[in-house]
């Protein structure tokens, strides 16, 4: 039997837990996470989920707008992650690695961490049987390491899809992180048959991709991420907190938002105490220190 | 049924009455606006149970997703693991004592937060099954007597005290609900969002009252449905607040908060709760209160002409 969704995680108050301390007494582990991705032309549709709802495939308007961060938005990213020294973890489509080889190399080169997004943005998780979603984390692991020679640790589920499977068969794969729980500001056990997986908080609010499909600017992107930080930082005196930016190259590398990136990430850097780093050493470093802490807290918790 | 075309209300809960030909209703101490926030804790289920109504407008995540909807469920979950202690703290700073809707599924699942309101002087009210099992008129009348026994009994027995406060969850009603409400003991209701004073709901049993919450100031319906910035919810906060309060020096006004702690509580928008209960709490003349302390106090000085 599955675990239920619902029984994953258990239930812990963020006030009432062990005390976490970061490297270097840092108070926010701070991960910037670009959601680099490949829309299909052509997807096919699995019947639960339509990747292309607006018009019949294909959609040259959608698809063309996410094309556009492949071909320009991402390398004008690049220019404020690199002048502040960022160390991304890429969100990555695996495909883009055979599409697009330009970009494989110039996050290989920057010395990123790499987390699966799944194969391509329409190809979703929810109508996989067991078998094709253990074949699905092999290509995936295989994928990675034949283009950047890296072990995969961590998943976004594809397009944020997944089954009531996916956190078992990612531990049983020997991924240890699952990022699609926007539940915490730490990171969290999450129940599995075999291994350990934690979730590393990511966010769907700041998340350039909410965002900017509203009404909201890039003026409003930057006040939101500093109000976070700031509430995060005070917080993070006392225990450890994680912050995530999740960036599209589409969307923040357009010419009349990319200075807004600018701003937020010199505000942010210019605090001490701030943890840059990747949700793979996020994830690494509270297996190595707290997760066992947490697995026994929540239980009393609990009783 | 179709209104009948004559005088007064199209149904037989409470009757019409412009606030402009109302008595004076005078709170405690000569206050001008009673301020009620009510944390709103509602639990979404991962897989409702067959036939329960879903409302059109889930919130959280980016959009509802196909099972298992990780991002939206996880979203709201963030509520009661960190989102609700902001909140809280935020209240207990400035001075205003909690009123907290609580549904069955909070109840059962989370006995953590039922201790940790009641110790912190919270009043806790009903709030339904959850946020996934709503009340409807698809309901039949004992169906719907049973859905409110059961969100009380679990309520009661986890807090040790009768409830005397409701808000459905998702507003969520039949065109009986007041009268099964009235009956199961409940003493105000808080789905009617039609009002800047409480006013009696008539009831063939019981003494029910209304406690109207402000709709469009609702979190979920303002920085969720439309999207306002936050920055601006909290000057529309302090805005109401003003007007309510210079309305509220010729008669008492009323100012009910519903706030969802995994949307204002997220660091980002906790501090501008913090700022707009600041505002209206440097006032003189506010009477900040739980549902039940503004029941108690009105039903034993109703307006007077």
């Amino acid at each position: 039997m599955t675990m239920l969704p619902s029984e994953r995680v258990a239930y812990s108050p963020i006030i009432d837990r062990p005390v976490i301390k970061w490297p270097n007494n840092a108070r926010v582990a701070l991960w910037i996470s670009p959601n680099v991705e490949h829309y299909e032309y052509l997807p096919d549709f699995d019947g639960v989920r339509n990747p292309w709802a607006r018009t019949p495939y294909p959609d040259v308007q959608q698809y063309s707008y996410r094309d556009y961060g492949n071909r320009v938005g991402f390398w004008r990213m690049l220019e404020p992650l690199d002048k502040y020294n960022i160390r991304c973890c890429v969100s990555l489509n695996m495909a883009v690695l055979e599409h697009f080889p330009e970009i494989g190399q110039a996050m290989v080169d920057r010395n990123w961490d790499f987390m699966s997004h799944g194969i391509y943005n329409t190809r979703y998780l929810n109508t996989l049987n067991e078998e094709q979603e253990r074949e699905f984390y092999r290509d995936t692991i295989d994928t990675l390491r034949r283009h950047t020679g890296k072990q995969l640790k961590g998943m976004l589920g594809p397009a944020i899809s997944g089954t009531e499977r996916t956190p078992d068969l990612m531990a049983e794969a020997g991924l240890i992180y699952h990022t699609d729980w926007m539940h915490d500001d730490q990171p969290v056990p999450i129940k599995v048959n075999s291994g350990k997986l934690v979730s590393v908080p990511y966010s769907i609010e700041l998340n350039d991709s909410t965002v900017f499909r509203q009404h909201y600017e890039g003026d409003y992107f930057a006040m939101i991420c500093k109000a976070q930080f700031d509430q995060l930082y005070e917080e993070g005196a006392e225990s450890g907190r994680v912050m995530c930016i999740a960036l599209h190259p589409f969307l923040i590398g357009q010419p009349h938002r990319i200075k807004f990136l600018d701003d937020i990430l010199g505000y942010i850097m210019s605090h001490d105490g701030v943890w840059q780093t990747t949700a793979d050493d996020i994830a690494e470093y509270y297996i190595a220190n707290y997760y066992d802490q947490a697995v026994a807290h929540a239980a009393q918790v609990n009783k | 049924m179709p209104a009948q075309r004559r005088f007064g209300m199209d149904h037989d809960h409470y009757d019409w009455s412009p606030i402009s030909t109302r008595g004076i209703l005078r709170w405690p101490n000569e206050a001008r606006v009673a301020l009620c926030v009510i944390v709103n804790l509602g639990h979404q289920e991962w897989s409702p149970p067959e036939g329960s109504y879903q409302v059109s407008n889930l919130a959280g995540g980016v959009a509802p997703r196909p099972y298992p909807d990780y991002s939206r469920i996880s979203h709201q979950e963030y509520g009661y693991r960190v989102g609700i202690f902001r909140v809280l703290d935020v209240l207990q700073k400035h001075g205003i004592r909690p009123t907290v809707a609580m549904d069955a599924l909070t109840v059962e699942n989370y006995p953590y937060l039922v201790r940790h309101c009641l110790e912190r002087d919270c009043e806790i009210i009903g709030h339904g099954i959850s946020a996934s099992q709503i009340i409807t008129s698809n309901l039949s009348e004992a169906e719907e007597q049973q859905y409110i026994q059961r969100s009380l009994d679990a309520l009661n027995s986890a807090t040790g005290s009768a409830t005397q406060g409701w808000l459905g969850s998702e507003y969520g009603e039949s065109a009986r609900t007041p009268q099964l409400l009235a009956q199961a003991g409940i003493r105000y209701v808080c789905d009617w969002t039609n009002d800047e004073q409480p006013y009696p709901i008539k009831t063939p049993q019981g003494e029910l009252y209304a406690l109207p919450v402000m709709f469009e100031l609702d979190d979920v319906q303002a920085l969720w449905s439309r999207r306002v910035t936050v920055d601006r919810y909290s000057e529309l906060l302090k805005d109401a607040f003003d007007t309510l309060y210079r309305d509220g020096s010729s008669t008492g006004r009323l100012l009910v908060l519903n706030l969802s702690p995994w949307l204002i509580g997220q660091p980002f928008r906790i501090g501008f709760l913090d700022q707009a209960l600041g505002h209206m709490m440097r006032h003189q003349g506010v009477w900040a209160a739980s549902g039940a302390q503004i029941i108690d106090w009105y039903k034993n000085n109703l307006p007077v002409a």
